[in-house]
């Protein structure tokens, strides 16, 4: 770890104020990489500690949970402040009740411990938990360094991405919150050094690989995530996230499924597909959605939804079982989902 | 940077480096070696402190960032020859550990699993003490350590 | 030994350290306090086979706070690289400026704090000449030899490989077990400290004299000016017996500066600097009767090590004894690679050999379509198959009826994939677990005070094992005192020579010598009241007098207070000193303790019979009937390991023994990188061990067994066989869960799609 400069924000303005000495004047490349904020610190002390992340500076966020540290439902939806911790947020009254899926999703994630520390809105941004990207003595990683390689792909990769993957790079996005809310539609409120606010599809806050592994996100630099926005919608109440691991907690997913279905008679009016654990990038399946729609779920549409899921998985060696597992997980997740008392 | 932390009661004035995290600052700077370093990556838990009441793990809390809070370590439940935190007494009573080194980090993540209201089953206890890894394999005994230190803790 | 009506040992006692462990007051090694000292880094190598060329320093120079990097330019030849205390030859780290494995110490980087040791530690750049390397079983250039006997051997008895040819019915079959790493939660750490030419080492050690002796070597030091400090030690499993290479560097670093040096060295480095348990395969060959009698067993294994070292554990030398059969064979191979030298994790025989024999036994039973219980009932013995000698004790069939019952065993319905709870299959296995019954020589000081107190000292080492408590049982138990009057000193090379605290024979070795010093002391009180003029017990049979209660006492009932005994001896403090060689070993052995070397007598070492201890594994397993993940939530192991010192700490480990089965079987393997020969997942986020939710009911029966002939106390030994088995047990109700025979540990979903 390098040192650096720190600084404590007591609000937002101040925050995206200090953000912005640290960027590069306008049209020169960004040669250092631009302060960081720090909320929880479980993600970025952690890159930092293993030498993945040098920020020259960090700003302290924390007292920003005043500004955007709330939830808050009303007919139109959630709304989950970005500083608000995971701890708060999986026990919400009204997430439970209404939103199961995101409680769930935090509730399976970490320890306490980690969900007392770490923010909403740093947890959607955690990075790959590929152990080639976070020992930076494997030289050929694209993610850490383009250019170089990828070492998993003929290495160890039993827990790597099959969906979303490139040719450059199949590391697994490992969080379970971020799959709920692509999965469900959500929007993120996001303020920029300027303090203009801009709002984007959750689903396209995090980029796929591609030929640029390095850049997980769209965030621009000096940009701060301050909410996110999850619409009200029928199938809400029924829904789930189901995650498979090795150990039964403090484990990442070796799959996982979002699953929020409306249902009338059995019969899908509409449905929400989300997977974890063995994709790039949160994931939304709208494959998966379009197959259930207007059907029964039963066996043989949970079954057809999942093998649409998975149609453009690509496996490497060890994580060759993953397709079948996501197929799986999504099916138990689908009946598991239809039978809920809502 | 000088820092001032306020541990267990009693405040301290330090200079640290930036980077000194407040499990270092607590081990190399106070001497209060009873909170302890097991992986300083967040996987182990053996660093857990309490923060305002809220179990945290000081190994990714930089010291800097903790100087607003109330900060609890083991040494902050029972002084020498005072009377046992019922906490501690319900682990030495159930043998709840063998090498002893994740004991600081269980005994404060279990005050605050009862605290929290997450000890009302033992498949509750088992879910929220999975954050702090005994090698030894003591958990059915931590379990059972966290259910007797509850009664206490709560009264009947 | 007299024995008296002494009721201490065998009573369940709360661990006389327990308090200082519940309030954070015990001192691991990098908890001692040392004045200024400097931090130290480790630099380890990023290939696992080749050179290197030289290291360009200047961005870690640069780093504010730094003070020195050693290499094998700079200090190579102040210290001579460590010898394993197994399997002969190990790999170098500065000596020498060869790369033998993935994670090497290459260079020590020194600074004022932690914070810039590590920063400059990763600015450190290496120019490596490297070379392909290979990476384990299969892997190009791998080595492979058939092991000689020496620190292990073969057995054959009859003839196997015929007796096979024309068996009845027979079981063939292949098995694997994956690396593993011990990660005891306290990291591996080192502070070292001179003053004028005296060393002082903190370090978590389970062999404190072994350290101190190589050590010496090593610095070309008098061992008598090195003090090595371990009073509590974060968990061991092996992993802390025998002297690792950084040791010596972090003395080396602190004599170079002049002021104490700390290494905290972090947890990935702990997979490559220390020792792991390496993978290994099996062909099993059992060949049986009709009703079930065994008539061929052939095992044969291979192990990986290092490039120099020919370090295997062996483990035919227990799975050849574990059943009555006329024809056995065995046979083990070592495969040089180009990876760390492994080393004892515990049960490091058993744990990876006793798998494919239970599963094989469970195989056999299967196509005997046997009860697997009554298999091994058909297949017991009280006489040791590969020697004829008898064992001094063997309970493995009430450990089998007694667990059994308790499990509920009789209402399983042999056929695999019947038993169902819902979404899940449910399956139930068992299997048998073995030990042998070591012990090695010991010295004891106990010291007995006018105020009634006594104080024992030992170089003992408390790993968790709770040897704190059953040092002080032990002497309370012969003083006649309450435990809470005995107070412990052990964990220094200050103190009487203990040996190594691993092969579960630690118990036995250090009561036994405190058990002998106090009947010193019960032997001087005795002498000095009968041959009293005055005294209660004059011209009483000092033979006969025992302490209990706080008093000398006769068989007749007189009896003198101990303070009132004990000044007919001093005014001021009775002090005996006591050594204890365990039969089978000579005098001298304890010579070899005190010069650090490792010296035990095993349990298929004696003339006079084979010293072993049994179990039994009874396990129930749930496999989701979709996603497949295995989980376990239930267990009864059932244990007869003659006298027990302290029950409840007995059960602690027991129940470890039995979770770290668990592990075993479900969760453990250290990946490596088959192109590179690198450990990928060196952290305990995806090294997986159990959390508590995957530990449900742990059961644990402790079948009483007196054992006259093992040693005085009748002490066999606990720590390691409570995993030896499980792990088959599991592959077993697997098996009975799914109809799925898995022979590759760790069982995982993948296995089971």
């Amino acid at each position: 770890m390098r040192p650096f400069d720190y600084q404590q924000a007591q609000g937002t303005a101040a925050a995206l104020a200090l953000a912005a000495q640290h960027l590069a004047p306008p049209g020169e490349e960004r040669i250092l990489a631009p302060a960081q904020y720090l909320a929880g610190g479980t993600n970025l002390l952690d890159l930092m500690k293993i030498g993945v992340a040098h920020p020259p500076a960090l700003i302290n966020i924390t007292a920003l949970r005043q500004d955007h540290g709330r939830i808050e439902t009303d007919a139109s939806g959630l709304r989950l402040g970005a500083l608000a911790r995971m701890a708060e947020a999986a026990e919400h009254p009204a997430v439970l009740r209404d939103y199961p899926a995101i409680a769930q999703s935090l509730q399976l994630a970490a320890s306490q411990q980690l969900r007392n520390m770490a923010t909403l809105g740093g947890n959607v941004l955690q990075r790959t938990r590929c152990n080639y990207f976070r020992d930076p003595s494997w030289q050929a990683c694209n993610k850490r360094v383009p250019g170089t390689g990828c070492a998993a792909m003929a290495g160890v990769n039993r827990r790597l991405a099959v969906l979303g993957v490139s040719e450059h790079c199949i590391a697994h996005y490992p969080g379970d919150f971020a799959n709920v809310l692509a999965a469900l539609g959500a929007e993120v409120e996001i303020l920029s050094s300027d303090g203009t606010a801009r709002r984007i599809a959750f689903e396209e806050l995090h980029r796929l690989p591609g030929d640029a592994p390095h850049i997980d996100t769209n965030l621009r630099p000096g940009e701060l995530i301050i909410s996110f926005r999850v619409p009200a919608g029928p199938w809400t109440r029924r829904s789930l996230y189901l995650k498979i691991r090795d150990r039964e907690s403090y484990d990442f997913a070796q799959a996982s499924a979002v699953v929020a279905l409306d249902l009338q008679d059995g019969v899908v009016r509409e449905a929400r597909v989300g997977l974890g654990g063995l994709v790039a990038k949160p994931w939304r399946s709208h494959e998966a959605e379009a197959a259930l729609r207007g059907r029964k779920l039963d066996q043989a549409s949970a079954q057809a939804s999942a093998d649409a899921a998975f149609q453009g998985a690509v496996t490497h060696g060890e994580n060759a079982f993953k397709p079948e597992l996501g197929r799986r997980t999504l099916v138990r997740a689908l009946l598991q989902a239809a039978a809920m008392e809502t | 940077m000088d820092v001032l932390l306020k541990v267990n009661g009693t405040e301290h004035r330090l200079a640290v480096d930036v980077r000194t995290t407040l499990l270092d600052a607590l081990r190399e700077r106070l001497e209060l070696t009873g909170t302890k370093k097991g992986c300083d990556l967040g996987q182990c838990g053996a660093c857990t402190v309490l923060l305002d009441g809220m179990r945290v793990l000081s190994c990714f809390t930089l010291a800097v960032a903790a100087q607003e809070a109330e900060i609890t370590t083991i040494e902050g439940l029972a002084g020498e020859n005072k009377p046992l935190h019922p906490m501690q007494k319900a682990f030495l009573e159930q043998d709840a550990y063998q090498c002893g080194y994740c004991t600081p980090g269980q005994i404060l993540s279990a005050i605050a699993c009862v605290q929290e209201g997450h000890a009302n089953s033992a498949d509750q206890i088992r879910e929220y003490m999975s954050g702090n890894l005994c090698r030894c394999a003591a958990y059915p005994k931590i379990v059972a350590a966290v259910q007797q230190a509850k009664l206490l803790m709560e009264g009947p | 030994m007299p024995d008296g009506n002494q009721t201490i040992i065998g009573q369940p006692a709360i661990r006389i350290d327990g308090r200082a462990k519940v309030t954070g007051m015990a001192r691991y090694a990098s908890d001692e306090v040392v004045a200024n000292p400097a931090h130290a880094f480790l630099v380890t190598s990023a290939i696992a086979r080749g050179r290197i060329r030289g290291f360009r320093l200047d961005a870690a120079r640069a780093v504010p706070g730094i003070l020195d990097i050693l290499m094998h330019g700079n200090v190579g030849g102040e210290a001579e690289k460590p010898k394993p205390m197994s399997g002969g030859d190990t790999t170098t780290t500065l000596e020498s400026d060869r790369v033998w494995h993935d994670g090497q110490i290459i260079a020590v980087v020194l600074a004022e704090s932690f914070e810039a040791a590590r920063e400059a530690a990763h600015k450190v750049e290496v120019d490596y000449e490297a070379e392909p390397p290979s990476a384990t079983f299969g892997s190009p250039g791998v080595e492979e030899e058939v092991r000689k006997a020496g620190e292990h051997k073969d057995y054959k008895v009859g003839d196997a490989e015929a007796s096979f040819a024309v068996a009845e019915v027979k079981v063939d079959a292949r098995y694997g077990t994956p690396t593993q790493h011990h990660n005891p939660i306290e990291l591996f750490t080192t502070t070292c400290e001179w003053r004028g030419g005296k060393l002082t080492v903190y370090e978590p050690s389970q062999f404190v004299y072994g350290l101190r002796g190589s050590l010496a070597k090593q610095l070309r030091m008098d061992p008598g000016d090195i003090h090595v400090v371990s009073r509590f030690v974060g968990g061991a499993f092996g992993s802390r017996g025998g002297i690792t290479a950084r040791t010596a560097w972090i003395a080396v670093a602190a004599r170079r500066l002049n002021r104490p040096v700390r290494l905290v060295a972090t947890r990935d480095q702990g997979f490559t600097i220390v020792t792991y348990r390496a993978e290994t395969r099996h062909h099993i060959q059992l060949g049986a009767t009709r009703d079930g009698r065994l008539t061929a067993l052939r095992h044969e294994g291979w192990e990986v090590t290092s490039r120099p070292s020919e370090y295997n554990v062996s483990g035919t030398e227990t799975t050849a004894r574990v059943y009555a059969c006329p024809n056995i064979l065995t046979k083990v191979n070592i495969v040089h690679a180009d990876r760390n030298t492994p080393g004892f994790m515990r049960a490091p025989p058993e744990t990876p050999y006793m798998f494919p024999l239970e599963v094989a036994m469970d195989e056999l039973a299967v196509a005997l379509n046997m009860d697997p219980v009554e298999l091994r009932r058909i297949n017991d013995t009280q006489t040791d198959p590969a020697t004829g000698k008898p064992y001094s004790s063997r309970s493995l069939m009430p450990c089998f009826d007694q667990a059994a019952e308790r499990f509920g065993w009789k209402g399983r319905n042999p056929a695999p994939g019947t038993m169902r709870d819902g979404d899940w299959q449910v399956g139930w296995g068992c299997a048998t677990a073995a030990y042998p019954a070591n012990i090695g020589p010991a010295a004891a000081r106990v010291t007995l005070t006018l105020e009634g107190k006594a104080r024992v000292q030992i170089a003992a080492h408390d790993i968790g094992t709770g040897a704190y408590t059953v040092i002080a049982i032990t002497a309370a138990d012969r003083l006649g005192l309450e435990i809470g009057k005995v107070v412990v000193e052990l964990g220094g090379s200050e103190l009487p020579a203990a040996g190594l605290a691993a092969g579960s024979s630690h118990t036995a070795g250090i009561c036994n010598a405190v058990a002998k010093a106090c009947e010193g002391v019960r032997q001087r009180l005795a002498q000095a009241a009968v041959t009293s003029n005055d005294g209660p017990l004059a011209g009483q049979d000092p033979a006969k007098l025992t302490l209990s209660a706080g008093a000398l006492r006769a068989p007749g009932g007189a009896a003198e207070d101990l303070p009132k005994a004990l000044a007919r001896v001093t005014t001021g403090v009775l002090e005996v000193y006591a050594e204890n060689i365990p039969k089978g070993l000579p005098p001298e052995s304890i010579g070899k303790v005190y010069q650090g070397q490792m010296a035990m007598s095993r349990g298929h070492s004696r003339e006079d019979a084979t010293t072993y201890t049994f179990g039994a594994q009874f396990v129930e397993v749930r496999v989701h009937a979709l996603t497949r993940e295995v989980r376990v939530p239930r267990a009864v192991g059932a244990f007869a390991a003659g006298t027990i010192v302290n029950p409840l700490t007995a059960h602690s480990q027991y129940m470890g023994g039995m979770i770290w089965g668990i592990s075993a079987a479900l969760h453990e393997a250290t990946e490596i990188d088959p192109h590179a020969a690198r450990y990928v997942n060196d952290n305990i986020a995806e090294y997986l061990m159990p959390v508590n939710a995957d530990v449900r009911s742990i059961e644990v029966i402790m079948v009483p067994e007196q054992d006259a002939q093992v040693n005085p106390l009748g002490i066999k030994g606990i720590g390691e066989i409570g995993i030896v088995g499980m792990n088959a047990a599991i592959s077993n109700a697997v098996w009975h869960a799914t109809g799925r025979r898995i022979r590759d540990l760790p069982i995982r979903i993948e296995d089971l799609l």
